[in-house]
């Protein structure tokens, strides 16, 4: 009896020594201290998957590099005619296909176009790195939504402009000067409130037409869900505001007429003090259409307000730029 | 589920028991035994007077205009504990507290609070039970009180502020911690093999709800140690082993609460008894157990995690040598958590009530020896469900005590003398190494070495007045390889000598020193919910010394209650910013009466 008992304590004392010691070591515990304190290294220089991507046709561009250490990283690709800007950033030991892909987007407008673009990589942590490289552009990016207009046809007489009252001058209308934030053309507002005191510079009713349409094509008619977009260039002047208005056809003709159909805007306008061009983008429930109201757009009217309370005498010139107008559903034109 | 068991296998046990006599803890009464025990009341405690002016310089304060340079603060404090016998088996005591702020004027800065309150008895003179205020200690890995850094063997001169921390915290010397709830205990005897067995069960209330997010949060558990009859005579083979359940649960039916925790650590502790005779006993000995962490919500688990440690060795006592060696296996895997038994005395990051924030820029000044010995603020009782902050200086090694997690390898041990012996030591050496890196897949390797010695002066000149040399040594070394940026080398430094001289009837002399020195890199992680890593915020660089010397005067009128006045100073230097060295001072007095 005496003997089982210390066999017993034997053998569970072997089992508890040997059943104890087992423990997960795969991984080490916290962030690795070689990416929080270690000295940077490139371990693979910057490479480019291709030269030329067509993103019309679903082509991506895609970089890869590697590192000794995770480090906080941006990919700034910038483009050599437009100007525009798209930012890619992270933080990992490597570029590869999760964190460095370009689909054709951007980051800061304009849009790109068909143009080379600059590929730079930039990493705060390692100083001047001079990893760059370019891929051109032979087809840009398809957006999602549907568009409004974006100025790169004449209008011909799908765009109403002028009145008595007008005080625009001479560099309103569509312009091809290289500052497009869609394409090449946008359409500018440029006039100075002077003569007639009533703070209205000027406008255009861009009726329906123009998309093809008697009423504006939209993704979906719910007000909460359709999203109007648009790209406002501004010079920083602060006594400017642009204006958009929504008509609707109220009488139901079939057609926009001036003094009889609906119009609806949003609260707020869009005081111009920024400088560049800026995305802008909200519901039509913000703006207070129905659903029916949405469904029978029959033109936008852009206008141009002088802000007279905030001007000097005698008032300075204001002015704005306007391009790429679109509906898209469930969520605002992602760049 | 299992810390409902434990109800059941009570009353089971209860059926078949007989159980004999054991005193209990924290009563004011001498023992049961006494003459006087038969008085139904009793008035006892303790009565203490602090007056301390404290005082600061050194380079930091060179250009500070805004830090006072000189502090007065102490306090005049009565606890008075009103025992009561209702009747032979039922005990009652509460604590009164009176106490006022030194610098109070008649009543401002007097308090009155009750301090503690219990009462217990014995049920069908069999089961004993406390309920309200108990200390209750198990195995150093389930509930347990870890000793504080900074100390090792601590000159007499530096205890009687020590000595008021550790009643102000309901610290005792057995690493108890003190809880508030109900607790039973009662034995068993047998009268074949199994010689007889001990039974303790508790739960008490940790934290209570604030009826909205947060639950009421316990603990509770309970152990069974049995011992064995002799097994074999011929080699006095004998084993004494146990259970244990420490479990820390949130109530999730109080307040509006959907997420709560549960911490449970069971083990099994042995000690065989392999061979003894007159002259020698060998031991095997250990624990082993593991930990489970669950995170609950809504009444489903959504986060687990377990880990199990072991403790094993082999100890060997040669008694005519008066030597006792042992030599240890520990292995504490890295997720292993034990609430109740990691839970630190110091709280690191807890303000302190003097010269919190000194220098021009209000910087918070870090925790000293100085304040280690002196500010009870930065002492901790409760039970913390992350592990707390350390500093590596004074504890790298093993900061949460033998439950530190992470750590396997050898423990050597050596203790020497009795109570006739011209000195006494006692010397432990860990030698640890990390189960699993942090930041890295290196690992750190720890060495640590602690001596505590103390020579008797009078045994060895054959005065009959107390003399005696105290020492202190600890030194820890941690290291690590790999490349720069991984690479660990801090060392640190703890020396304590003192003196305690009789040199009239009841009247010592005290004087003692205490110095740290600490050098080298590491990194002390910054922990997240569920002790995860969440950071390191940058390298924890030292090159400091900590010199603080102590020198007074006692009086003992009689046994627990003396009078002291002292002298002590305080250096901190930091090579690596002088600038920021600085110096303090303090002369107190304290009377301390228990009655």
């Amino acid at each position: 009896m005496k003997n089982s008992i210390i066999t017993f304590l034997f053998i569970s004392l072997v089992v508890t020594v040997f059943s104890t010691c087992d423990h997960d070591t795969d991984q080490f515990d916290g962030p690795n201290l070689v990416d929080r304190f270690g000295e940077f290294q490139l371990l693979e220089p910057l490479a480019i998957n291709r030269t030329t991507v067509d993103f019309s046709a679903g082509e991506d561009v895609r970089m890869t590099a590697r590192f000794n250490k995770s480090v906080n990283f941006t990919i700034q690709l910038t483009g050599t005619e437009s100007g525009a800007v798209k930012l890619i950033t992270g933080f990992d030991n490597a570029l590869d296909e999760t964190n460095a892909i370009w689909t054709g987007g951007t980051t800061e407008l304009p849009f790109f176009r068909e143009e080379l673009v600059e590929v730079e990589l930039l990493i705060p942590e390692a100083g001047p790195l001079n990893q760059t490289g370019s891929v051109e552009i032979v087809g840009t990016k398809t957006y999602e939504g549907s568009l409004f207009t974006d100025f790169e046809t004449p209008p011909l007489d799908n765009i109403f402009f002028g009145n008595f009252e007008f005080e625009l001058n001479n560099n309103t209308g569509r312009r091809n000067d290289g500052l497009a934030a869609e394409g090449n053309w946008y359409y500018n507002f440029e006039g100075t409130d002077n003569v007639v005191p009533n703070f209205f510079a000027g406008l255009i009713d861009i009726k329906s037409t123009i998309t093809g349409n008697t009423y504006a094509p939209i993704p979906t008619t719910v007000p909460e869900e359709l999203y109007f977009n648009t790209f406002i260039y501004a010079d920083g002047g602060p006594h400017g505001i642009a204006v958009i208005q929504f008509v609707y056809d109220s009488n139901n003709t079939g057609a926009f007429e001036d003094g009889q159909d609906a119009t609806f805007q949003i609260a707020g306008d869009y005081p111009l003090n920024w400088v560049g061009w800026r995305q802008f983008s909200h519901t039509m429930a913000e703006v207070g259409m129905t659903e029916e109201q949405v469904s029978k757009i029959v033109a936008i009217r852009v206008l141009l307000i002088s802000d007279m309370n905030s001007q000097p005498n005698p008032p300075l010139q204001v002015d704005f730029g306007i391009d790429y107008l679109t509906f898209t559903a469930g969520k605002p034109l992602e760049l | 589920m299992k810390k409902n068991l434990l109800y059941p296998i009570f009353c089971l046990l209860l059926l078949c028991c007989w159980t004999s006599g054991q005193a209990q803890d924290g009563s004011s009464l001498p023992n049961r035994e006494d003459a006087d025990a038969t008085k139904k009341v009793q008035f006892n405690g303790l009565g203490r007077t602090i007056l301390n002016n404290t005082s600061i310089d050194g380079a930091i304060l060179d250009t500070d205009t805004t830090t006072a340079r000189r502090l007065s603060d102490g306090e005049f404090l009565l606890d008075v504990a009103i025992n009561a016998q209702p009747n032979d088996n039922t005990e009652v005591q509460g604590i009164l507290r009176l106490r006022n702020e030194f610098g109070g004027f008649f009543g401002a800065g007097v308090t009155v609070e009750v301090r503690e309150l219990w009462a217990r008895g014995l049920i069908a003179n069999t089961v004993r039970y406390r309920v309200g205020d108990f200390d209750h200690v198990m195995t150093p890995y389930t509930l347990f009180l870890a000793d504080e850094e900074g100390t090792v063997n601590e000159p007499e001169v530096f205890r009687p502020q020590k000595e008021v921390i550790e009643y102000e915290q309901f610290y005792t010397d057995n690493n108890s911690r003190r809880l508030q709830g109900a607790k039973l205990d009662f034995g068993l005897a047998f009268p074949v093999i199994l010689r007889d067995m001990k039974a303790e069960g508790f739960v008490a209330r940790i934290r209570p709800t604030d009826f909205f997010t947060t639950p009421n949060r316990f603990v509770g558990g309970g152990q069974l140690d049995f011992s064995t009859r002799s097994l074999q005579d011929s080699v006095g083979l004998q084993a004494d082993f146990g259970v244990n359940l420490s479990s820390v649960w949130d109530d999730l039916k109080t307040g509006n609460a959907t997420s709560g925790i549960t911490n449970q650590v069971f083990s099994v502790d042995f000690a065989v008894h392999v061979f003894e005779n007159e002259q020698i006993n060998v031991q095997v000995l250990g624990e082993a157990g593991s930990s489970k962490l669950d995170l609950r919500e809504e009444e489903k688990t959504t986060f687990s995690e377990d880990d199990t440690f072991l403790e094993a060795g082999v100890a060997l006592d040669l008694k005519a040598s008066k030597l006792r060696l042992s030599a240890t296996y520990l292995d504490v895997g890295p997720d292993f958590f034990s609430i109740a038994a990691q839970s630190k005395r110091v709280a690191f990051n807890r303000n302190k009530t003097f010269y919190n924030r000194i220098g021009n820029e209000r910087r918070l000044r870090m925790p000293t020896l100085f304040d280690l010995g002196r500010d009870r603020a930065l002492y901790n009782y409760q039970l913390s469900e992350d592990l707390m902050a350390y500093d590596p200086r004074y504890a790298n090694v093993m900061p949460y005590g033998k439950a530190t997690a992470n750590r396997n390898g050898l423990q050597f041990g050596a203790v020497y003398g009795d109570d006739s012996s011209l000195f006494d030591a006692e010397l432990g050496v860990a030698l640890l190494k990390e189960i699993r890196g942090q930041g890295t897949f290196e690992l750190k390797d720890f060495r640590q070495i602690r001596l505590a010695a103390n020579v008797h002066l009078n045994r060895i000149l054959d005065w009959d007045k107390t003399t005696k040399i105290t020492l202190g040594f600890q030194q820890e070394q941690t290291d690590r390889g790999g490349v720069e940026v991984e690479q660990v080398d801090l060392s640190s430094t703890l020396i304590e000598v003192g003196l305690e001289a009789e040199l009239f009837n009841r009247f010592d002399l005290l004087l003692g020193a205490k110095m740290l020195s600490a050098e080298g890199r590491d990194y002390v992680p910054a922990i997240e919910a569920f002790n995860d890593i969440e950071d390191f915020p940058a390298a924890f660089v030292a090159d400091d010394q900590e010199t603080m010397l102590g020198g007074g005067i006692r009086y003992r009128f009689k046994e627990d209650v003396y009078l002291t006045v002292q002298y002590q100073q305080f250096s901190l230097e930091r090579a690596l910013n002088p600038t920021n060295d600085y110096d303090l001072r303090q002369i107190f007095a304290q009377y301390v009466m228990k009655f």
